[in-house]
Protein backbone atom coordinates (compact mmCIF):
# COMPACT_ATOMS: atom_id res chain seq x y z
CA UNK A 1 0.00 0.00 0.00
CA UNK A 2 2.76 2.53 1.01
CA UNK A 3 4.95 1.57 -2.17
CA UNK A 4 1.37 2.60 -4.26
CA UNK A 5 1.45 6.20 -2.34
CA UNK A 6 4.77 6.86 -3.31
CA UNK A 7 4.31 6.07 -7.10
CA UNK A 8 0.90 7.70 -7.52
CA UNK A 9 3.12 10.81 -5.55
CA UNK A 10 5.80 10.45 -8.32
CA UNK A 11 2.90 10.54 -11.26
CA UNK A 12 1.34 13.40 -9.77
CA UNK A 13 3.97 15.41 -9.92
CA UNK A 14 4.77 14.72 -13.34
CA UNK A 15 1.74 15.63 -13.94
CA UNK A 16 1.72 18.86 -12.28
CA UNK A 17 5.31 19.85 -13.18
CA UNK A 18 4.36 19.43 -17.16
CA UNK A 19 1.11 20.45 -17.19
CA UNK A 20 2.25 23.84 -15.36
CA UNK A 21 5.21 24.36 -17.40
CA UNK A 22 3.24 23.68 -20.56
CA UNK A 23 0.40 26.21 -19.64
CA UNK A 24 2.83 28.88 -18.59
CA UNK A 25 4.50 28.54 -22.18
CA UNK A 26 6.57 31.94 -23.19
CA UNK A 27 6.09 35.34 -23.40
CA UNK A 28 4.90 36.67 -26.76
CA UNK A 29 7.56 39.56 -26.41
CA UNK A 30 7.48 43.10 -28.66
CA UNK A 31 7.07 43.65 -32.31
CA UNK A 32 10.55 44.25 -33.43
CA UNK A 33 11.39 47.99 -34.15
CA UNK A 34 13.18 46.90 -37.19
CA UNK A 35 12.03 47.61 -40.39
CA UNK A 36 10.93 45.87 -44.01
CA UNK A 37 14.27 46.26 -45.16
CA UNK A 38 14.38 48.03 -48.72
CA UNK A 39 18.43 48.49 -49.25
CA UNK A 40 21.13 45.29 -48.88
CA UNK A 41 22.23 44.48 -45.32
CA UNK A 42 26.12 44.14 -45.45
CA UNK A 43 26.18 41.04 -43.56
CA UNK A 44 23.01 38.73 -41.11
CA UNK B 1 15.47 3.33 7.43
CA UNK B 2 16.00 1.33 4.03
CA UNK B 3 12.38 0.55 3.79
CA UNK B 4 11.82 4.68 3.61
CA UNK B 5 14.32 5.11 1.28
CA UNK B 6 13.15 2.48 -1.14
CA UNK B 7 10.11 4.09 -0.75
CA UNK B 8 11.46 7.77 -1.85
CA UNK B 9 13.25 6.39 -4.57
CA UNK B 10 10.31 4.56 -6.35
CA UNK B 11 8.81 7.98 -5.78
CA UNK B 12 11.40 9.43 -7.84
CA UNK B 13 11.54 6.75 -10.21
CA UNK B 14 7.97 6.92 -11.45
CA UNK B 15 8.68 10.50 -11.01
CA UNK B 16 11.19 10.35 -14.22
CA UNK B 17 9.54 7.51 -16.02
CA UNK B 18 6.82 9.88 -16.13
CA UNK B 19 8.23 12.84 -17.14
CA UNK B 20 9.92 11.02 -20.19
CA UNK B 21 6.60 10.88 -22.37
CA UNK B 22 5.16 14.10 -20.71
CA UNK B 23 7.58 15.56 -22.34
CA UNK B 24 7.95 14.13 -25.83
CA UNK B 25 4.32 14.09 -26.04
CA UNK B 26 2.49 16.43 -23.98
CA UNK B 27 4.77 19.02 -23.66
CA UNK B 28 7.07 19.70 -26.30
CA UNK B 29 3.89 19.80 -28.56
CA UNK B 30 2.62 22.61 -26.76
CA UNK B 31 5.87 24.53 -26.19
CA UNK B 32 7.71 24.08 -29.74
CA UNK B 33 6.44 26.97 -31.55
CA UNK B 34 6.96 30.01 -33.47
CA UNK B 35 7.82 33.09 -31.54
CA UNK B 36 5.10 35.47 -32.72
CA UNK B 37 7.95 38.49 -32.45
CA UNK B 38 10.24 36.91 -34.68
CA UNK B 39 12.49 39.28 -36.93
CA UNK B 40 14.65 37.42 -39.92
CA UNK B 41 15.86 38.59 -42.93
CA UNK B 42 17.61 36.77 -45.96
CA UNK B 43 19.73 38.57 -48.86
CA UNK B 44 19.52 36.17 -52.18
CA UNK B 45 21.06 37.32 -55.35
CA UNK B 46 21.34 36.15 -58.55
CA UNK B 47 24.30 36.12 -60.58
CA UNK B 48 24.34 37.12 -64.16
CA UNK B 49 20.77 37.58 -64.51
CA UNK B 50 18.39 38.68 -67.45
CA UNK B 51 16.51 41.80 -66.25
CA UNK B 52 14.06 44.39 -68.50
CA UNK B 53 15.18 47.86 -69.17
CA UNK B 54 11.97 49.61 -68.65
CA UNK B 55 13.18 52.53 -70.35
CA UNK B 56 14.29 50.83 -73.71
CA UNK B 57 11.77 47.59 -73.07
CA UNK B 58 14.58 45.36 -74.01
CA UNK B 59 15.60 42.60 -72.08
CA UNK B 60 19.50 43.14 -70.89
CA UNK B 61 21.91 40.75 -69.52
CA UNK B 62 22.79 42.04 -65.81
CA UNK B 63 25.90 41.62 -63.32
CA UNK B 64 23.95 40.78 -60.65
CA UNK B 65 19.99 41.13 -58.94
CA UNK B 66 19.60 41.06 -55.84
CA UNK B 67 16.32 39.89 -53.63
CA UNK B 68 15.80 41.33 -49.60
CA UNK B 69 13.04 39.16 -47.79
CA UNK B 70 12.09 40.60 -44.61
CA UNK B 71 9.77 38.68 -42.00
CA UNK B 72 8.60 40.72 -38.83
CA UNK B 73 6.12 39.21 -36.32
CA UNK B 74 3.46 41.40 -35.31
CA UNK B 75 2.73 40.47 -31.72
CA UNK B 76 -0.22 42.80 -31.44
CA UNK B 77 -1.95 41.48 -34.53
CA UNK B 78 -1.29 37.97 -33.70
CA UNK B 79 -2.33 38.44 -30.11
CA UNK B 80 -5.76 39.61 -31.81
CA UNK B 81 -6.55 36.76 -34.32
CA UNK B 82 -5.95 34.39 -31.23
CA UNK B 83 -8.34 35.25 -29.18
CA UNK B 84 -10.84 34.39 -32.23
CA UNK B 85 -9.10 31.65 -33.73
CA UNK B 86 -8.36 30.20 -29.94
CA UNK B 87 -5.28 28.85 -31.01
CA UNK B 88 -1.70 30.57 -30.85
CA UNK B 89 -0.99 32.40 -33.94
CA UNK B 90 2.05 34.11 -35.78
CA UNK B 91 1.30 37.20 -38.14
CA UNK B 92 4.40 37.40 -40.58
CA UNK B 93 4.73 40.72 -42.19
CA UNK B 94 7.15 39.81 -45.24
CA UNK B 95 8.87 42.08 -47.86
CA UNK B 96 10.64 41.19 -50.84
CA UNK B 97 12.35 43.57 -52.11
CA UNK B 98 13.85 43.47 -55.43
CA UNK B 99 16.99 45.12 -56.44
CA UNK B 100 18.58 46.05 -59.66
CA UNK B 101 22.27 46.36 -60.19
CA UNK B 102 22.25 50.36 -60.17
CA UNK B 103 20.73 50.12 -56.73
CA UNK B 104 17.32 51.21 -57.94
CA UNK B 105 14.31 49.09 -56.66
CA UNK B 106 12.66 46.33 -59.53
CA UNK B 107 9.68 45.40 -57.31
CA UNK B 108 8.60 45.46 -53.94
CA UNK B 109 6.29 43.15 -52.94
CA UNK B 110 4.22 43.09 -49.53
CA UNK B 111 2.63 40.17 -47.85
CA UNK B 112 1.17 39.10 -44.36
CA UNK B 113 1.12 35.34 -43.70
CA UNK B 114 -0.73 33.94 -40.85
CA UNK B 115 -0.34 30.74 -39.49
CA UNK B 116 -0.69 28.14 -36.55
CA UNK B 117 2.77 28.66 -34.21
CA UNK B 118 2.79 25.50 -33.44
CA UNK B 119 2.39 23.45 -36.86
CA UNK B 120 2.82 26.35 -39.10
CA UNK B 121 -0.78 25.46 -40.53
CA UNK B 122 -2.11 28.58 -42.47
CA UNK B 123 -4.99 30.22 -40.33
CA UNK B 124 -7.39 32.60 -42.34
CA UNK B 125 -8.29 36.27 -41.29
CA UNK B 126 -8.51 39.73 -42.17
CA UNK B 127 -5.70 41.41 -43.39
CA UNK B 128 -3.86 37.79 -45.15
CA UNK B 129 -2.61 38.92 -48.56
CA UNK B 130 -0.17 39.44 -50.98
CA UNK B 131 0.93 42.92 -52.55
CA UNK B 132 -2.42 43.64 -51.36
CA UNK B 133 -4.53 41.67 -52.22
CA UNK B 134 -6.59 39.25 -50.15
CA UNK B 135 -5.16 35.20 -50.54
CA UNK B 136 -6.33 31.92 -49.07
CA UNK B 137 -3.45 30.15 -48.61
CA UNK B 138 -4.28 26.72 -48.20
CA UNK B 139 -0.24 25.93 -47.96
CA UNK B 140 2.82 26.29 -46.00
CA UNK B 141 5.23 29.42 -46.91
CA UNK B 142 9.28 29.99 -45.69
CA UNK B 143 8.96 27.28 -43.12
CA UNK B 144 8.04 23.43 -42.71
CA UNK B 145 6.46 22.31 -39.35
CA UNK B 146 8.75 20.82 -37.04
CA UNK B 147 9.81 17.30 -37.33
CA UNK B 148 9.12 17.32 -40.75
CA UNK B 149 8.40 14.16 -42.65
CA UNK B 150 9.33 12.52 -45.61
CA UNK B 151 6.51 13.47 -47.74
CA UNK B 152 5.05 15.95 -50.09
CA UNK B 153 3.25 19.02 -48.60
CA UNK B 154 1.43 22.04 -49.99
CA UNK B 155 3.23 25.07 -50.42
CA UNK B 156 1.90 28.60 -51.01
CA UNK B 157 3.54 30.03 -54.32
CA UNK B 158 3.25 34.47 -53.63
CA UNK B 159 3.38 35.51 -57.36
CA UNK B 160 0.55 32.93 -58.29
CA UNK B 161 -1.32 33.40 -55.47
CA UNK B 162 -2.07 29.71 -55.32
CA UNK B 163 -0.73 26.77 -53.38
CA UNK B 164 0.70 23.92 -54.71
CA UNK B 165 2.93 20.40 -53.84
CA UNK B 166 6.29 20.49 -52.87
CA UNK B 167 7.33 17.43 -53.33
CA UNK B 168 10.01 15.97 -51.28
CA UNK B 169 13.64 14.27 -53.54
CA UNK B 170 15.08 12.62 -51.15
CA UNK B 171 17.58 12.80 -47.45
CA UNK B 172 20.93 14.68 -48.07
CA UNK B 173 23.75 16.14 -46.22
CA UNK B 174 24.01 19.68 -46.70
CA UNK B 175 27.62 21.43 -45.38
CA UNK B 176 27.11 18.60 -42.27
CA UNK B 177 23.91 18.48 -41.39
CA UNK B 178 21.12 16.23 -42.94
CA UNK B 179 18.67 17.63 -44.34
CA UNK B 180 15.43 16.64 -46.55
CA UNK B 181 14.97 18.14 -50.28
CA UNK B 182 12.03 19.53 -51.60
CA UNK B 183 11.21 20.89 -54.90
CA UNK B 184 8.69 22.99 -56.61
CA UNK B 185 7.89 23.52 -60.18
CA UNK B 186 5.11 26.19 -61.22
CA UNK B 187 4.49 26.10 -64.87
CA UNK B 188 4.17 29.48 -66.95
CA UNK B 189 1.30 31.29 -65.25
CA UNK B 190 -0.51 34.73 -66.21
CA UNK B 191 0.47 36.86 -62.23
CA UNK B 192 -0.94 40.03 -61.23
CA UNK B 193 1.62 43.22 -62.03
CA UNK B 194 3.40 44.62 -58.87
CA UNK B 195 1.38 47.37 -57.52
CA UNK B 196 4.75 49.25 -57.03
CA UNK B 197 6.73 49.60 -60.69
CA UNK B 198 9.97 50.56 -60.94
CA UNK B 199 9.07 53.80 -63.34
CA UNK B 200 7.59 56.90 -61.60
CA UNK B 201 4.12 57.16 -64.10
CA UNK B 202 3.35 53.46 -64.92
CA UNK B 203 0.93 51.60 -63.04
CA UNK B 204 -0.67 48.08 -63.14
CA UNK B 205 -3.69 49.71 -64.36
CA UNK B 206 -2.01 51.95 -67.03
CA UNK B 207 0.25 48.66 -68.21
CA UNK B 208 -3.43 46.40 -68.44
CA UNK B 209 -5.01 49.34 -70.70
CA UNK B 210 -2.08 48.61 -73.65
CA UNK B 211 -2.96 44.39 -72.67
CA UNK B 212 0.42 43.39 -72.05
CA UNK B 213 0.13 40.86 -69.17
CA UNK B 214 2.87 39.31 -67.22
CA UNK B 215 3.50 35.19 -67.18
CA UNK B 216 6.01 33.60 -64.65
CA UNK B 217 7.64 30.31 -63.80
CA UNK B 218 9.61 29.19 -61.47
CA UNK B 219 11.22 25.80 -60.13
CA UNK B 220 11.81 26.34 -56.10
CA UNK B 221 14.22 24.13 -54.25
CA UNK B 222 14.61 23.50 -50.55
CA UNK B 223 17.01 22.07 -47.78
CA UNK B 224 15.09 21.68 -44.76
CA UNK B 225 16.90 20.82 -41.68
CA UNK B 226 13.63 17.83 -40.59
CA UNK B 227 14.19 18.63 -36.72
CA UNK B 228 13.42 22.27 -36.87
CA UNK B 229 11.39 22.38 -40.22
CA UNK B 230 13.78 24.97 -40.88
CA UNK B 231 15.02 25.30 -44.68
CA UNK B 232 19.05 26.11 -44.66
CA UNK B 233 19.21 26.65 -48.18
CA UNK B 234 17.09 27.51 -51.04
CA UNK B 235 17.24 28.68 -54.39
CA UNK B 236 15.12 29.38 -57.53
CA UNK B 237 15.56 28.78 -61.41
CA UNK B 238 12.96 32.13 -61.78
CA UNK B 239 11.58 33.59 -65.07
CA UNK B 240 9.25 36.16 -65.75
CA UNK B 241 8.26 37.87 -69.44
CA UNK B 242 5.48 40.14 -70.47
CA UNK B 243 3.92 39.13 -73.12
CA UNK B 244 1.07 40.80 -75.92
CA UNK B 245 -0.25 44.37 -76.10
CA UNK B 246 0.88 47.75 -77.37
CA UNK B 247 3.77 48.00 -74.67
CA UNK B 248 6.31 45.64 -76.27
CA UNK B 249 6.30 47.56 -79.97
CA UNK B 250 4.91 44.84 -81.57
CA UNK B 251 6.78 41.63 -80.21
CA UNK B 252 4.89 39.14 -78.63
CA UNK B 253 7.29 38.32 -75.15
CA UNK B 254 10.19 40.01 -73.64
CA UNK B 255 11.83 38.91 -70.70
CA UNK B 256 11.44 41.09 -67.54
CA UNK B 257 13.35 38.81 -65.42
CA UNK B 258 15.44 35.47 -65.89
CA UNK B 259 18.24 33.97 -63.31
CA UNK B 260 19.33 31.34 -60.82
CA UNK B 261 18.31 33.28 -57.57
CA UNK B 262 20.39 31.58 -54.57
CA UNK B 263 21.23 32.44 -50.83
CA UNK B 264 23.85 34.64 -50.14
CA UNK B 265 26.97 32.85 -48.58
CA UNK B 266 27.03 34.33 -45.46
CA UNK B 267 23.17 34.18 -44.79
CA UNK B 268 23.69 30.33 -45.58
CA UNK B 269 26.60 30.29 -43.01
CA UNK B 270 23.97 32.44 -40.64
CA UNK B 271 21.58 30.05 -41.12
CA UNK B 272 23.19 26.92 -40.90
CA UNK B 273 24.48 28.39 -37.49
CA UNK B 274 20.87 29.05 -36.91
CA UNK B 275 19.27 25.96 -37.17
CA UNK B 276 21.91 23.77 -35.77
CA UNK B 277 21.24 25.89 -32.60
CA UNK B 278 17.74 25.10 -32.07
CA UNK B 279 17.97 21.74 -33.74
CA UNK B 280 19.56 20.86 -30.09
CA UNK B 281 16.85 22.36 -27.85
CA UNK B 282 13.90 20.91 -30.51
CA UNK B 283 16.18 17.47 -29.69
CA UNK B 284 16.14 18.19 -25.91
CA UNK B 285 12.51 17.81 -25.49
CA UNK B 286 12.19 15.19 -28.18
CA UNK B 287 15.05 12.93 -27.28
CA UNK B 288 17.97 13.78 -24.82
CA UNK B 289 15.10 14.52 -21.89
CA UNK B 290 13.23 12.34 -22.69
CA UNK B 291 15.29 9.09 -22.75
CA UNK B 292 17.64 10.39 -20.26
CA UNK B 293 14.38 10.48 -17.78
CA UNK B 294 13.76 7.20 -18.57
CA UNK B 295 17.24 5.71 -18.07
CA UNK B 296 17.13 7.74 -14.76
CA UNK B 297 13.40 6.55 -13.97
CA UNK B 298 14.19 2.77 -14.70
CA UNK B 299 18.29 3.13 -12.23
CA UNK B 300 16.08 4.28 -9.67
CA UNK B 301 13.28 2.28 -10.10
CA UNK B 302 16.59 -0.89 -9.91
CA UNK B 303 18.19 0.85 -6.85
CA UNK B 304 14.54 1.29 -4.94
CA UNK B 305 13.96 -2.84 -5.35
CA UNK B 306 17.10 -3.53 -4.47
CA UNK B 307 17.03 -1.51 -0.81
CA UNK B 308 13.72 -3.23 -0.46
CA UNK B 309 14.72 -6.87 -1.18
CA UNK B 310 17.30 -5.97 1.58
CA UNK B 311 15.16 -4.40 4.05
CA UNK B 312 12.99 -7.88 3.90
CA UNK B 313 16.12 -10.23 3.94
CA UNK B 314 15.80 -12.45 7.22
CA UNK B 315 18.07 -11.45 9.81
CA UNK B 316 21.20 -13.68 10.40
CA UNK B 317 20.64 -16.47 12.97
CA UNK B 318 21.70 -14.88 16.48
CA UNK B 319 25.14 -16.97 17.77
CA UNK B 320 24.31 -19.31 20.20
CA UNK B 321 25.57 -18.50 23.33
CA UNK B 322 28.50 -21.58 24.21
CA UNK B 323 26.95 -23.14 27.60
CA UNK B 324 29.48 -24.90 29.92
CA UNK B 325 28.47 -28.60 29.49
CA UNK B 326 26.41 -30.14 32.37
CA UNK B 327 27.57 -33.10 34.05
CA UNK B 328 26.39 -36.43 33.16
CA UNK B 329 25.45 -38.50 35.69
CA UNK B 330 26.71 -42.12 35.84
Amino acid sequence: MRALIAAATGLTLAVVLVVTISALGSPAGETSPKPLLTTVPSHP
Amino acid sequence: MRRTASLVLLACAVFFAALSPLLRWYAFPRLAKIPANQYQDMVLVAKNATLLDYGTMKAKKVPQVTIVQTLKGDVAAAKRIEETAGRDVVVWDGLSYVQGPDGKMVSEIPERYIFDAHSQEPVHATGEMVDGDPVKRDGIEFKWPFLTEKRDYEYFDAQTRTTNPIHYKGTRTFRGVEVYYFEQTIPWTKVPMPKKMPVQGITPESVAKTGTTRWYTTVRRFWVEPVTGAPVYGEETHQEELRGGTLLGGRAKVTAFAGDVKMREDYIEHTIALVKHNRTLVLLMTSYLPWGFLSLGIALLALALWLEALGRRPADPQPVAASAPEPVSA
